[in-house]
């Protein structure tokens, strides 16, 4: 299995754990993942330019596609906006072509090959549950877990094909299968707030502390993202906070401890 | 997009309205995989009340305690309705299978029995249905027993009114009363909306204040009837929490579409059959249908999915609803079904649509128009044959019936479907193999 | 050239220059960056960054910071990371000119003291001298051909400051080239020479060393001719090793001088009589210290700066520095930019930069635009396009870091972006979601109408914003509130001093009115977290968060148009 790993901008600079963690986790896991030289996947010109973004987006999709490799991401933002990029230029010719031309003065291509994975939908689907659970040595039993899904991968749903929106389960097998105990939380499918932070500071965090409280309500001891903005901003939020705070941890952080990789390794 | 071959399901349900649902929920039971196409439209503007029949005939109004007894009247009547092809076994079970499968999603209704069950509406009427959830239940007793009552209301909240409420039942309720609070912390919103509501009472700060300004409105009250909004994901704790809380029996009523307990409903199904391994496509379309006859499946085309899909399946649910699910269409001459192009039984002159008075009771011959089915569910051609072997027809596109006037939606959704996924499992040999 | 005037132009330069680094160096605890740096003081920030440099050296973390320094600022460690041809230029350039500057120009107190019998026109030392000058041309060209092959890419900054320096460190080295050259070839350099160390300047009495320098040393003596006696060049020969040799090697060393020199043979007659000797040299001279005074307020001032920056960032290390310190470093990054562009290489949206056609995302510029916004100049009227740009390319930063991870000088270009935006957006720049709820939906679109009246916009619609363009999009609407009701932004206002204005089925339905443009300015369109509940939800299929997304894109264009500098809030 081989994929080109797609970081993003977000988790070299502010989550360097999760890249490390990454690495270490599916390389473990026998998953082999290439660099290439990927450009930011297009998310804030979405506010800007559809046409920006799309190039922007396909960019990264003709690389990878020029590589021969599907792109899988640990961030479930790149992977809603490339996704969203794919959905844009199958539906729109005339955006096609743009596309294309725009590509084409720097020699890359694009024909609609590249796939665009997450993490965990590698991870379930491809690796899939029964390996994982097979090669856990240290299970987490009894550690209660909230799994933060999510928006940009799990909706719409017909564009990211990640999981049932309104009642996904992969996360939460995914986290079964570490040995950890799933925590149900009415709040679970809410978003984290990260997209407003800058619009609209107050209401962001407005969000996300509703979130904080609702998954301790629900009893669990971590909160586990797959996403670097999810995860940063809990973090962000509960730095120096006065209210009850809940651990972040990232999944393949979750799953490498539960592999029996050193914490280290992951970041810890 | 990697060219994978397309995946391959016992069985495809077209559409996920209440019969969609049922449908996609019975065949996991039943051991089939499943793959689903449609959104809860039809869902989100439910009540959370499960109709059986509440009316029959329609043309006389005539309310029946008993669904049961009414059924067999329906069987003389109109032994070419839906329900009446049902047997009541079947009936009983697949009733009885969806409420526990809801009670497991987290959404409980009170026991099922023999008999229909009263509650207020909204706007003050007496709507006659079978399946109450637990959170509704207690209206069920007040409505019949009438005590002192006190029904209350959130300004802001524009779709439901106690006021409205106390109105139209008039003289029918004296011990009724009504009266308007502020939602905690929205008092200086104009509007608000029940989900919204319903969300904030799932915090215990909010229920807390909440009730608080309750109680002193309690009076002599026996019971406190209020809008749907009593939690979303966690109706039973917030609804315990009142009762607890206020010292008395708590209903609530359901308010105007697109309301709380049909996002409930919404949520508690689509939980179920994610719970069972169906697979779920919303914000698509089937684009086309095809069946081989040799290989014995059918293929079908999705669109609203970036590069399309194609899935194969050895039955096909066409459950697709009416007009405003566009299982059925219409022009100014002739009501089509979308998908395949059914032969739709219907009145044979457009003059013949309707009748002049729009509230007539009986009704008017287009809502009675849709696709004959013979004994085993299966959709007509023009010749009188099944169009294929394992495309079955379920829900409100049948023909024959008028389910807003009967009281029977939910009824004829279930019913129609635990039958018609009894004859898929025959057809496909019990549990699936695929 | 008489030693009063070499000295007092010296001097001169050498002041102008030492006010010139003074006044540059000041301006790094002068200028203030970014909104938290506006209230710390001038001492402040100097006792912050002497004290930060102090516990720096004597900790013991000095190994570190110097090994550091050496590595990145002598060997520069970073550019060979990135760009060996470039790096191989500039080492090429730096080593050249240190080692001319050391060997050659202070040989006085370099030269005389550690090489015992220096002479510059001994072997190795003519060899050494074009050498460098060589390794200087040479990386010059490197650079150049760098430049050269970048050219199509992106928009590079230039400043005509650098072409000019540029102009005049050749300048010094290919005076320096031809001086040589022509004194190698020249008769009357011999006959001067010959007449201080030989007593004698005649023609005829020399006759011997004249054939023999001739024939060895390339001397271009016009009544010579092109045959020369042997026997008188033998006789030479032992004449100079008496008079000449302790002092002079062959010139065929000089691997670029001495083919010059043969070059000019013809016309060395015309050069000597000319006195081609004095103004070559006072033109190698005079643009050495005209470089030498200019250089604080040329770019390559960055020769002090960014050695400076680099030693700021090894001393930081992982550490985040106190805003005292990172107020001066921001100020710092303005002296000590190379221009490399390696940053706008590694730039994570340069290929949005390339699409939208505004360089100004592009760290290189923005550094400029940071500057220019630090200074005012940006700000002044008539610039307002440039401003608006530059505010644009600020905003759409992803704070990737690659930039800062990449540069060669060390700059930290992650807390110089976030200290612009505030600048940017105390000036009345803000991003697009600030600067469009800064006033009412209502009053935007009463501007709107106004602009529409004059001139209408030139782009179709459907290319920002093809759904909202289309009623097919939402002509199905049938208000039924379920977006409303699932949407985290309507309900978290709830919690807040105020909600939104619309919400999202307003929005829609004021779609389906015709009404699209009370919609621009909206505060729902631009506090949606698209989340995508409602587009997951909606029964009939309307692509709400996609609608708002275009809206917002919309927005950015249209409203952008009728948005006026410094709006008042």
């Amino acid at each position: 299995m081989k994929y080109a790993l797609f970081l993003g901008c977000k988790i070299p600079s502010k989550l360097p754990a999760y890249e490390a963690s990454t690495r270490v986790v599916l390389g473990h896991l026998g998953v082999t993942l290439v660099d290439l030289d990927f450009n930011c996947c297009g998310y804030p010109a979405r506010n800007v330019s559809r046409d920006a973004f799309a190039v922007t987006a396909a960019r990264n999709l003709a690389l990878a596609e020029r590589a021969g490799l599907d792109v899988l991401t640990p961030c479930a933002c790149c992977f809603g906006t490339l996704r969203h990029a794919i959905r844009f230029i199958s539906e729109d010719a005339e955006l096609r072509s743009r596309v294309t031309q725009a590509l084409a003065a720097e020699g890359l291509a694009w024909s609609g090959h590249a796939g665009v994975e997450h993490l965990l939908t590698v991870l379930a689907r491809k690796v899939s549950v029964d390996a994982l659970a097979a090669a856990v040595r240290t299970p987490s039993t009894g550690l209660r877990v909230a799994a933060q899904y999510g928006c940009h991968a799990l909706r719409p749903s017909n564009v990211t094909r990640f999981d049932n929106p309104m009642a996904p389960t992969i996360f939460e097998t995914l986290i079964r299968a570490t040995g950890a105990t799933p925590v149900d939380w009415p709040r679970r499918l809410d978003c984290c707030g990260d997209p407003l932070h800058e619009a609209n500071a107050q209401l962001s965090g407005h969000m996300t502390r509703a979130k904080i409280a609702d998954a301790l309500k629900s009893g669990a001891e971590v909160l586990c993202t797959a996403c670097p903005h999810c995860h940063l901003r809990f973090d962000a939020a509960q730095t120096g906070s006065s209210d009850p705070t809940i651990r972040t941890l990232l999944y393949t952080q979750l799953l490498g401890l539960a592999l029996g990789l050193p914490a280290k390794s992951l970041g810890l | 997009m990697t060219d994978e071959p397309p995946d391959r399901f016992d069985v495809a349900v077209i559409g996920a309205g209440m019969a969609g649902m049922a449908a996609a929920l019975f065949a996991a039971e039943r051991g089939l995989s499943c793959i689903q196409v449609g959104n809860g439209g039809g869902i989100l503007f439910a009540s959370g009340l499960l109709d059986l029949l509440g009316v029959q005939p329609t043309a006389e109004r005539r309310l029946w305690r008993s669904p049961y007894e009414a059924l067999a009247a329906l069987a003389l009547d109109e032994p070419g309705h839906p329900l009446a092809r049902v047997e009541v076994p079947s009936i009983r079970a697949a009733f009885e299978t969806m409420v526990t499968c809801l009670g497991a999603a987290g959404l409980r209704y009170a026991p099922l029995g023999d008999s229909n069950r009263s509650v207020l509406t909204a706007i003050g009427t007496i709507k006659t249905t079978y399946g109450v959830p637990l959170s509704m239940v207690a209206g069920v007793e007040a409505l019949n027993v009438r005590p002192p009552c006190l029904l209350v209301d959130f300004r802001g909240l524009r779709e439901f009114s106690a006021r409205q409420i106390a109105a139209t039942l008039g003289d029918r309720w004296p011990g009724l009363r009504h009266r308007r609070i502020e939602f905690p912390g929205c008092e200086a919103l104009p509007e608000l909306y029940a989900a919204h509501l319903a969300r904030a009472l799932e915090i215990g700060e909010t229920r807390a204040r909440t009730i608080e300004r309750l109680k002193p409105l309690l009076e002599d009250a026996h019971a406190v009837g209020l809008p749907a909004v009593l939690g979303l994901a966690r109706v039973g704790e917030v609804h315990a929490a009142f009762e607890a809380g206020l010292g008395v029996p708590v209903f609530e009523i359901p308010t105007m579409p697109t309301s709380v307990p049909g996002l409930r409903l919404l949520a508690a199904l689509e939980s179920a059959v994610s719970a069972r391994g169906v697979i779920r496509r919303h914000q698509a379309t089937v684009r086309a249908l095809a069946f081989d006859r040799d290989e014995g499946a059918a293929t079908l085309d999705l669109e609203g999915v970036p590069g399309g899909e194609r899935v194969v399946a050895r039955a096909v649910v066409l459950a697709t609803g009416r007009f405003t699910g566009r299982g059925l269409t219409a022009d100014r001459g002739q009501v089509r079904e979308s998908l395949l192009g059914l032969p739709v039984r219907q009145p044979v002159s457009r003059e013949s649509w309707h009748q002049s008075d729009f509230l007539a009771s009986s009704g008017h011959a287009i809502n009675r128009a849709g696709l004959e089915t013979d004994g085993a569910w299966r959709p007509l051609d023009a010749s009188g044959k099944p169009v294929w072997p394992r495309l079955f027809a379920v829900g409100s596109i049948l023909a024959h019936q008028d389910w807003m006037r009967s009281k029977c939606g939910s009824g004829l959704a279930i019913a129609t479907a635990w039958a018609a996924l009894d004859q898929v499992a025959r057809q496909l040999g019990g549990n699936g193999a695929g | 050239m008489s030693p009063a005037f070499f000295q007092s132009t010296l001097y001169a330069s050498l002041a102008l220059c030492a006010l010139g680094l003074l006044w540059r160096v000041s301006a790094w605890f002068r200028v203030h960056i970014g909104p938290d740096a506006r209230d710390v003081t001038f001492s402040r920030r100097v006792a912050a960054v002497f004290g930060g440099a102090a516990s720096a050296l004597f900790s013991l973390r000095v190994l570190r910071v110097l090994g550091t320094f050496v590595l990145d600022a002598l060997f520069l460690r970073r550019l060979f990371a990135n760009a060996k041809l470039r790096w191989l230029g500039h080492l090429l350039i730096v080593a050249g000119f240190t080692l001319l500057l050391l060997m050659h120009a202070l040989a006085a107190v370099v030269s005389a003291k550690l090489l015992p019998g220096y002479q510059p026109t001994l072997y190795p030392y003519l060899l050494l001298r074009n050498l460098f000058g060589a390794m200087v041309l040479a990386g010059v060209a490197l650079l150049l051909f760098g430049r050269w092959r970048q050219r199509r890419g992106l928009p590079q900054v230039r400043r005509p400051m650098d072409a000019a320096f540029v102009t005049l460190l050749a300048t010094v080295l290919v005076a320096g080239f031809l001086l040589e050259g022509h004194k190698i070839a020249s008769p009357r350099a011999f006959y001067r020479m010959a007449e201080q160390f030989s007593g004698t300047s005649d023609p005829a009495e020399l006759k011997p060393l004249r054939a023999f320098w001739a024939r060895e040393f390339g001397v271009a003596f016009g009544d010579l001719g092109e045959s020369i006696d042997s026997n008188a060049v033998e006789e030479g020969r032992a004449r100079h090793a008496d008079a000449c040799a302790s002092c002079h090697s062959k010139p065929a060393s000089a691997f670029i001088s001495y083919p010059l020199s043969r070059a000019l043979a013809q016309v060395t007659g015309i050069l000597d009589s000319g006195r081609a000797d004095i103004w070559l040299l006072y033109l190698h001279v005079l643009a050495c210290f005209l470089g030498l005074g200019l250089l604080p307020f040329t770019r390559f001032f960055h020769a002090v700066a960014a050695p400076v920056s680099l030693l700021a960032n090894a001393a930081a290390r992982n550490r985040t520095q106190s805003v005292t310190v990172r107020a001066s470093r921001r100020a710092l990054a303005l002296d000590a930019c190379v221009r490399c562009g390696i940053c706008d290489q590694q730039c994570s949206v340069a290929p949005l930069a390339r699409y939208l056609g505004n360089p100004g995302l592009l760290p290189s510029h923005k550094l400029i635009a940071t500057g220019e916004l630090a200074s005012g100049r940006i700000l002044q009227s008539g610039h307002e396009n440039d401003a608006l740009r530059a505010a644009d390319g600020a905003f759409l930063c992803t704070d990737c870091g690659r930039c800062t991870n990449y540069c060669p000088a060390g700059l930290d270009l992650e807390d110089l972006w976030i200290a612009a935006r505030g600048d940017f957006a105390a000036e009345g720049l803000p991003a697009p979601a600030q600067w469009v709820q800064a006033r009412p939906a209502l009053a935007w679109a009463e501007s709107m109408e106004v602009a529409l009246a004059q001139h209408g916009f030139s782009d179709p619609d459907a290319l920002f914003a093809p759904l909202s363009a289309d009623r097919r999009s939402f002509s199905r609407c049938v208000q039924c509130q379920t977006c409303t009701n699932v949407c985290p932004v309507v309900a978290q206002g709830m919690d807040t001093e105020h909600g939104v204005d619309l919400t999202p089925q307003k929005v829609m339905n004021l779609l389906r009115l015709g009404l699209r443009d009370l919609t621009l300015g909206s505060r729902m369109v631009w506090d949606c977290a698209t989340c995508y509940q409602c587009q997951e939800h909606c029964p009939e299929g309307v692509r709400v968060a996609d609608i708002m997304y275009e809206l917002r894109a919309l927005a950015v264009h249209r409203l952008g148009s009728v948005r006026g500098l410094r709006e008042p809030s």
